[in-house]
């Protein structure tokens, strides 16, 4: 198919990738990306000069891997990020889970994993460190524990795939393929705090390429690829890692740390290194969103020290097309549920009928090649093969 | 477990840097919070700190509605708190954990607290005297400065304390009491440092063998099958048991940042513990 022609008047308008129920013809000036704020302070409240909207009538679904044929569809662009929220029960007496974009559950391997030494956490200043080490009771517990009640469940949930090797990798999402409740698979090629494998995949654009790869032939499940921001050049690994048929991209994983016990004199973790996480890395992330937001047409998802409304309007400006919440979900579970009305509200509040409108907004013209830009090569429902 | 606002009613200098304070937290006390159980609290935003603070339930008044809790400034988080003034609302998540176990016919009960482990076992003084049981309270501090006033706790405790520097009770440490009161226990419960536990367990071990007690009501051979370790039935018939501590996440038991390794591998002090039978967790090498 011939790509589609659409004048396209204004850059900032021309970020709407789906047709929207309520289409409004690209007249007048570009909606200027306005300063964030959350709540709609009357009817003339729209500072784009567009009329506000009921919030009923914003469309914030999402689909992340719009190359497969079914997508992943999500109602919201809100996610919670692997490892900080289980698999997805643990909260379930004070967050209704049912309403968040989707969840990506911890840290699966295809062995049982007792992970690192104690302590493994401790906060930094405007964040965290983390070294879990990936503990977890492998594949098939996990299947055995959860696949049946995610199955019945509303919510998506993308299980977070790691491993030591190809194979590694390659077993445990054969064992996913198919198995009613695990709506896609995200590929953790970047745990910091694990001896071998992890991160060795991700600082390299080969091995990112092959792993992606062989895992792409291994299902047809929605694939997304979590980049680490411990490399020289993401933008390499990102291309190599689109290239090998990923759907999606999710950055970034945590930053490798340390942390010393002065007291004891010596390092604190028992792990001596942890992954740092929270507000402190949100610079970090949105720079490898920016980066990576203009080197590949597939959708961003973006992690990073999302505390506030705020922050998920950064990283859609930068490019993203969805937002994961991780370590703020520890002080505030309730947050993301937060999030996806606040983000409802603030697109209505300036004309918006989605969120979809703002992603790239930022990115500098003619950079954005993304699936939201306009020089993308097909229209939804055709499959993007590289 | 429930999360919402707990307004703090009195906070008090107990000891230097620790403070006990009230809150009014009427759907906490109502939700059948037990001793052991803890509360995860939530810092204001304008603290600029990310994650909670996991602190023991001290004591639960369920008439008014009011529990306490009692800390020691540490960090940013405990220093903020102890600047809180009456009248202001924390966040709070709980109850959370499991609490301790009492098996329905000790009568005689034995607590052990090091320093800020009081805490921990504070509580259970309340909870064994309401149903009738004995409770001794082994209380071990560096220096008379540090000891506990004995004023906070219930007049029908027998609190006996040892002092490192041998500035008030008896000198030395309060593991060194135990052997003294392990006879007349019938369950002990302890919250502490990891080396003070660690050496309790060490005490505990083989107690049964050693004073002859017989574990009656059991047939021959049931032992290990009739609760499996960890459960609340296999707790309640362990003579020791111990409340932990650790740096913690998220405290629902999503993260895993709390983990202690036990003889059956990972637990997870806010989610299996922090109350734990001592023969639950590898005591050797481990230090945390």
């Amino acid at each position: 198919m011939k790509p589609r022609r659409r004048v396209v008047p204004s850059r900032a308008r021309a970020v709407e990738p789906y047709p929207t129920p309520r289409r409004r013809s690209a007249l007048g000036a570009a909606p200027r990306p306005a300063t964030p704020s959350a709540r709609p302070t009357g009817p003339a409240a729209a500072a784009s000069g567009r009329p506000a909207l009921s919030v009923d009538a914003v469309d914030l679904t999402v689909d992340l891997a719009p190359g497969r044929p079914d997508g992943l569809h999500l109602r919201n662009p809100i996610l919670v990020a692997s490892g900080t929220f289980g698999y997805g029960i643990e909260y379930g007496d004070v967050v209704d889970v049912q309403g968040l974009g989707a969840i990506c559950c911890k840290g699966t391997t295809l062995k049982p994993r007792v992970g690192n030494q104690p302590p493994r956490v401790t906060e930094t200043p405007a964040g965290m460190l983390n070294s879990i080490g990936l503990q977890n009771p492998g594949v098939e517990a996990v299947i055995d524990k959860y696949a049946a009640l995610w199955a019945t469940w509303q919510v998506p949930v993308i299980v977070n795939v790691a491993g030591e090797s190809i194979e590694d990798y390659v077993g445990v999402v054969r064992r996913l393929d198919g198995v009613p409740g695990v709506a896609g698979i995200e590929l953790n090629i970047s745990c910091p705090n694990v001896g071998k494998g992890g991160l060795q995949f991700a600082v390299d654009r080969e091995a990112a390429g092959a792993v992606t790869a062989a895992v792409r032939r291994a299902t047809d499940l929605p694939l997304m690829v979590k980049l680490s921001p411990n490399v020289a050049d993401v933008r390499a690994i990102a291309q190599a890692i689109e290239a090998a048929g990923a759907d999606a991209i999710s950055a970034i994983n945590t930053l490798s740390g340390m942390a010393i016990d002065r007291a004891r004199r010596r390092p604190l973790l028992g792990n001596t290194y942890g992954g740092l996480s929270g507000p402190a890395i949100k610079p970090v992330a949105l720079r490898v969103v920016y980066e990576v937001a203009q080197v590949v047409r597939i959708p961003v998802v973006a992690i990073g020290g999302v505390a506030a409304l705020d922050d998920v309007l950064d990283f859609l400006f930068a490019g993203a097309s969805a937002v994961q919440v991780g370590t703020a979900i520890f002080a505030d579970p309730g947050l993301p549920l937060r999030l996806v009305d606040e983000l409802a509200v603030w697109c209505a509040a300036q004309g918006m009928s989605s969120h979809r409108e703002i992603i790239g907004a930022a990115l500098p013209a003619g950079a954005r090649k993304g699936v939201h830009g306009k020089d993308r090569p097909s229209v939804k429902g055709v499959e993007y093969r590289p | 477990m429930r999360l919402a606002g707990a307004e703090l009613v009195e906070s008090r200098l107990i000891l230097p840097d620790q403070w006990l304070q009230t809150y009014a937290a009427p759907w906490l006390t109502a939700a059948g919070v037990r001793a052991g159980q803890f509360v995860h609290v939530r810092t204001p935003d304008y603290s600029g700190l990310v994650l909670r603070r996991p602190l023991s339930i001290n004591t639960i008044d369920r008439a008014s509605g009011h529990m306490t809790i009692h800390f020691r400034i540490t960090g940013k988080g405990t220093e903020w708190l102890a600047r809180a003034r009456p009248g202001e609302v924390i966040d709070m998540l709980g109850p959370l954990g499991r609490p301790f176990e009492v098996d329905p016919r000790t009568r005689h009960v034995l607590l052990v607290a090091g320093g800020l482990g009081m805490a921990g076992v504070r509580s259970l003084a309340d909870e064994a005297l309401e149903a009738g049981r004995q409770v001794t309270l082994l209380f071990g501090a560096r220096g008379a400065a540090e000891v506990y006033p004995s004023s906070l706790l219930p007049p029908e405790v027998e609190y006996v304390v040892a002092t490192d520097d041998g500035s008030l009770g008896q000198p030395g440490r309060v593991t060194d009491l135990l052997p003294e009161y392990e006879a007349w226990a019938d369950q002990a419960f302890a919250c502490g440092p990891w080396p003070m536990l660690s050496a309790l367990a060490q005490l505990a071990t083989g107690r049964d063998a050693r004073l002859g007690v017989a574990r009656l009501g059991r047939r021959r051979g049931q032992r290990s099958a009739a609760a499996a370790r960890g459960t609340a039935a296999a707790r309640r018939r362990a003579w020791l048991q111990v409340s932990l501590e650790q740096n913690m996440g998220c405290a629902v038991g999503a993260c895993l940042g709390c983990v202690v390794f036990g003889v059956d591998g990972p637990q997870r002090v806010c989610r299996e513990g922090p109350v734990f039978a001592a023969d639950e967790i590898v005591w050797e090498g481990a230090s945390v």
